[in-house]
């Protein structure tokens, strides 16, 4: 649907179908993500290794091997060379994605428990971590020295994010709080909740950098604007209070909130309107994590232990 | 950017130093046009290209023709290029993301300072100011050089030697004359050895116009503030002045040849630039410091314009005096007792970078302040007391008030997720023009047997790669300053709030040899 006003008359929703279903992993995938050129798409699972497949072919590629541990999150540098892994044996690992080796480039070590989340920031000379010892960590991507250690929450750190222009973090937590941070300094900007009631399991900045997407374990997903600390909209329907479930914004074709669900479907959501326009069924387990294609109308989807597959969504044309 | 939630009462200029990058011995800098990386020439010909955002090396530019000590560096408009000269009288043009040379010219003298054409990205021309004698163009394609005209003899245009011309500090006629192009490019301002600022069209090799300064003595330097409304100039009689620049912008050249036709009436060449002249720059304010009369080097404006830095020139100090564009001074910058040799404010944050004798780079910045608030997102800082009046039904039992707290933000507004806003700092971007803003950072592969430590950079960051290192706070034998108790990595394993402390000493650092 066109971004239009609620007045106007706007195409009507194509559906999302299901392409196919990606099988490799061996444990609960985690993390599925597109590359920014849309090449790529990687998985990473509690198996410990990471996949690369082919997001045109949706062939298997590569198989990233070197953790010792489950991996909880990966992400992709900007010019999709390289791919960071944040895993349960303390490091993040930096691979190379076009070589055909499959060789870990670097090992980021520092977090002294698990590290659950991860991002690049635009200019990917820079890497932030998130972690169960409650710290943020942001690495130097070309030396791997880590430049700051933020004592950022009192709880589980599940999920860090970058601004467009690198020059934010935003962090949420198992302790409630969804909190803004300079990148230069480290220092606090601002606190989005405080609410001691619902953990916040996901925290993502809008492609322009003006609003975050926060997920609650309430059911709950809330847009804000962080500047004037209000949110502007709630999206419910779905499933989430236990795992912490991703979420993005689909731009490609109207603009959409897709997120994964305990429920084993994915959720998608008109941005403006709210309401819930489509559930894709078909995985056996939660659905954990959500990716949306760059330039294609695509979306891939991965689930848990008992499900393992990754599954690709395309629109209807 | 982050602007709206930014603390707003902050001053605006750094206070201490923040940090400081060593590598080879450095002589001159200059940030990229949105001070994400700073070109910094070393003693030994090589250029250093620093990633502003991490501090650590993106690049380096070596030449093994040229070992001379770099004299200047210069960004080409949006960083694809970078100009250097050096002590051996080259102008070396480089191409930034591949790293290669571009063109290398050799003139008849060293040239103290060289700067690219700012009007566009890949320029072909340049200003060089040699060691003493009057400024040139230099077409870097063609190899080609014009010598600029820095004085207004009644006859003869060029140089000729003017027998009152008396300087008070002994130094010979020609020396270095300051130039500077205007903001697109199409003048040159000059200031010569007896106290003009001349405007000349390098084009036509004419002088168009003429500002004399009060007290007639030599003009060591002369620059631009970003916007190109402001002009600074720095004086042997040890004042800063600023003047304010009457012509517009765009198109400089065109509207100082209308103000040429209107003046054809009188006669005297000389006084005809003179008028011409008062029409394009106006003196705005004067500094300098009466008691301690010091000379100033390498004065230059705020990116934002609003404020002015001059470094002492006094060797065995390290001081950067302040000055609101209004003329008070607001801060002087004590550094550690090395003579200061070059300095530069960041385009966008209050950042300085200044360069030291013994080749150091310091960055300064404003001393960091915990925002408690923002840690509360119900609770507001206030500047002082305010009276608080309670709400009519506050302590009811049941406000009214409450049940229409919910949200008053309209929740059927649409919300724009990806337009983003323009930068306003840079208005002056041309979008088409694809701007260099960071140099891609490929990590350095671990070593197999040494993937515990981590590649040393030469910032003064401490390794910490390794999980559950303590702090080295012992004093590294290469002189690190030894109150940076806390650098930014450390694992503080008590402390319970992590920040980046800096001490805000501003009384002179000592330093550990």
């Amino acid at each position: 649907m066109a971004s239009s006003g609620s007045g106007q008359a706007s195409p009507p929703y194509r559906p999302y179908r299901h392409l196919k279903t990606l099988r490799g992993h061996e444990n609960a995938v985690s993390c599925v993500k597109f590359s920014n050129d849309g090449n790529l798409l990687a998985s990473a699972s509690l198996d410990k290794t990471v996949i690369l497949w082919s997001s045109s072919a949706l062939t298997l590629l590569r198989r990233l091997v070197g953790h010792s541990e489950g991996i909880s999150d990966l992400a992709w540098s900007s010019d999709s060379h390289y791919i960071c892994s944040a895993s349960d044996d303390r490091t993040l690992r930096i691979w190379d994605a076009r070589s055909s080796a499959g060789e870990c480039v670097k090992t980021l070590k520092g977090h002294s428990n698990f590290v659950f989340c991860v991002n690049f920031n635009p200019q990917s000379n820079l890497i932030v971590s998130g972690s169960f010892d409650e710290t943020i960590r942001i690495w130097e991507v070309k030396t791997g020295k880590c430049l700051h250690v933020i004592r950022a929450h009192s709880l589980p750190v599940t999920s860090v994010h970058f601004n467009r222009d690198g020059s934010l973090i935003v962090s949420g937590s198992h302790d409630g709080s969804c909190k803004i941070w300079d990148t230069a300094s480290g220092t606090c900007l601002k606190t989005l909740l405080e609410d001691k009631t619902a953990a916040v399991s996901f925290a993502k900045f809008s492609p322009n950098g003006k609003f975050i997407l926060v997920a609650t374990l309430n059911d709950t997903l809330k847009l804000w604007n962080y500047s004037t600390g209000k949110f502007l909209k709630i999206y419910t329907g779905h499933v989430n209070n236990v795992y912490c479930v991703t979420s993005t914004f689909s731009v490609t074709n109207g603009k959409y909130i897709v997120s994964g669900s305990e429920d084993h479907c994915v959720y998608l959501w008109d941005l403006q309107q709210k309401t819930m326009v489509q559930k894709l069924g078909g995985h056996s387990d939660t659905a954990i994590s959500v990716s949306c294609h760059p330039s294609e109308n695509k979306i891939a989807s991965a689930a848990l232990g008992n499900d393992r597959t990754v599954r690709i969504w395309f629109q209807d044309t | 950017m982050n602007a709206s939630i930014i603390d707003p009462l902050q001053g605006d200029f750094p206070e201490v130093i923040e940090e400081y990058l060593e590598h080879g011995v450095m002589k001159c800098i200059a940030f990229n046009r949105r001070g994400t990386l700073l070109a910094a020439g070393c003693s030994d010909g090589n250029c250093v290209i620093w990633d502003f955002e991490t501090r650590g090396i993106a690049k380096e530019l070596r030449d093994k023709d040229c070992v001379a000590a770099i004299t200047s560096v210069c960004w080409s408009k949006y960083g694809h290029r970078i100009l250097v000269s050096a002590a051996d009288k080259s102008l070396t043009l480089w191409d930034v993301v591949s790293g290669e040379k571009i063109t290398r010219t050799i003139l008849q003298q060293t040239p103290l300072q060289a700067r690219l054409h700012p009007g566009s990205s890949t320029p072909s021309l340049c200003l060089a100011c040699p060691l003493s004698s009057a400024p040139i163009i230099v077409d870097l394609n063609a190899g080609s050089t014009t010598v600029l005209p820095v004085s207004i003899p009644d006859v003869n245009p060029g140089l000729a030697p003017s027998s009152r011309n008396k300087i008070s500090d002994g130094t010979p006629p020609f020396s270095p004359t300051a130039a500077c192009f205007n903001k697109y490019g199409d003048l040159v301002y000059a200031g010569n050895s007896k106290g003009e600022i001349l405007l000349i069209d390098y084009k036509s090799v004419q002088v168009r116009a003429m500002v004399p300064v009060s007290g007639g003595s030599v003009i060591k330097n002369i620059v631009f503030s970003r916007n190109g409304q402001y002009l600074l100039t720095n004086s042997n009689d040890r004042t800063i002045r600023i003047y304010e620049n009457l012509l517009p912008s765009k198109d400089g050249l065109k509207a100082l040849g209308d103000l040429n036709v209107t003046r054809d009436g009188i006669d005297d060449s000389v006084e005809k630039l003179k008028a011409v002249g008062s029409k394009c720059l106006t003196l705005f304010r004067e500094f300098q410091d009466a008691i301690t009369k010091m000379h100033w080097k390498a004065p230059c404006f705020s990116g934002d314009g609003e404020w002015v830095i001059g470094g002492s020139a006094s060797k065995g100090e390290h001081k950067i005096y302040i000055w609101d564009r209004a003329g008070h001074l607001v801060k002087i910058l004590e550094g550690p007792k090395e003579a200061l040799i070059d300095l530069v404010w960041h385009p966008v944050h209050p950042i300085v970078v200044s360069v030291s004798l013994t080749g150091l780079v310091y960055i300064w910045a404003k001393d960091y302040t915990e925002n408690w608030s923002a840690f509360a997102p119900d609770f507001k800082e206030l500047e002082e007391n305010e009276e608080y009046v309670e709400r009519e039904d506050e302590f009811d039992l049941i406000p009214e008030t409450e049940k229409v707290k919910e949200s008053d933000v309209n929740e059927d507004d649409e919300v724009d997720i990806v337009t983003v806003e323009k930068d306003s700092a840079f208005s002056d971007s041309d979008m088409s023009q694809e701007e260099l803003c960071f140099l891609p950072a490929i990590p350095y592969p671990d070593v197999p047997e040494q993937q515990d430590k981590c590649i040393e950079s030469s910032s003064k960051l401490v390794d910490s790669n390794n999980s559950g290192s303590p702090i080295s706070e012992e004093g590294r034998p290469n002189g690190r300053a030894n109150n940076h108790a806390s650098s930014p990595l450390e694992e503080d394993a008590g402390a319970t709030r992590l920040k980046r402390k800096r001490k805000p000493s501003e009384k002179g650092m000592e330093f550990q040899a």
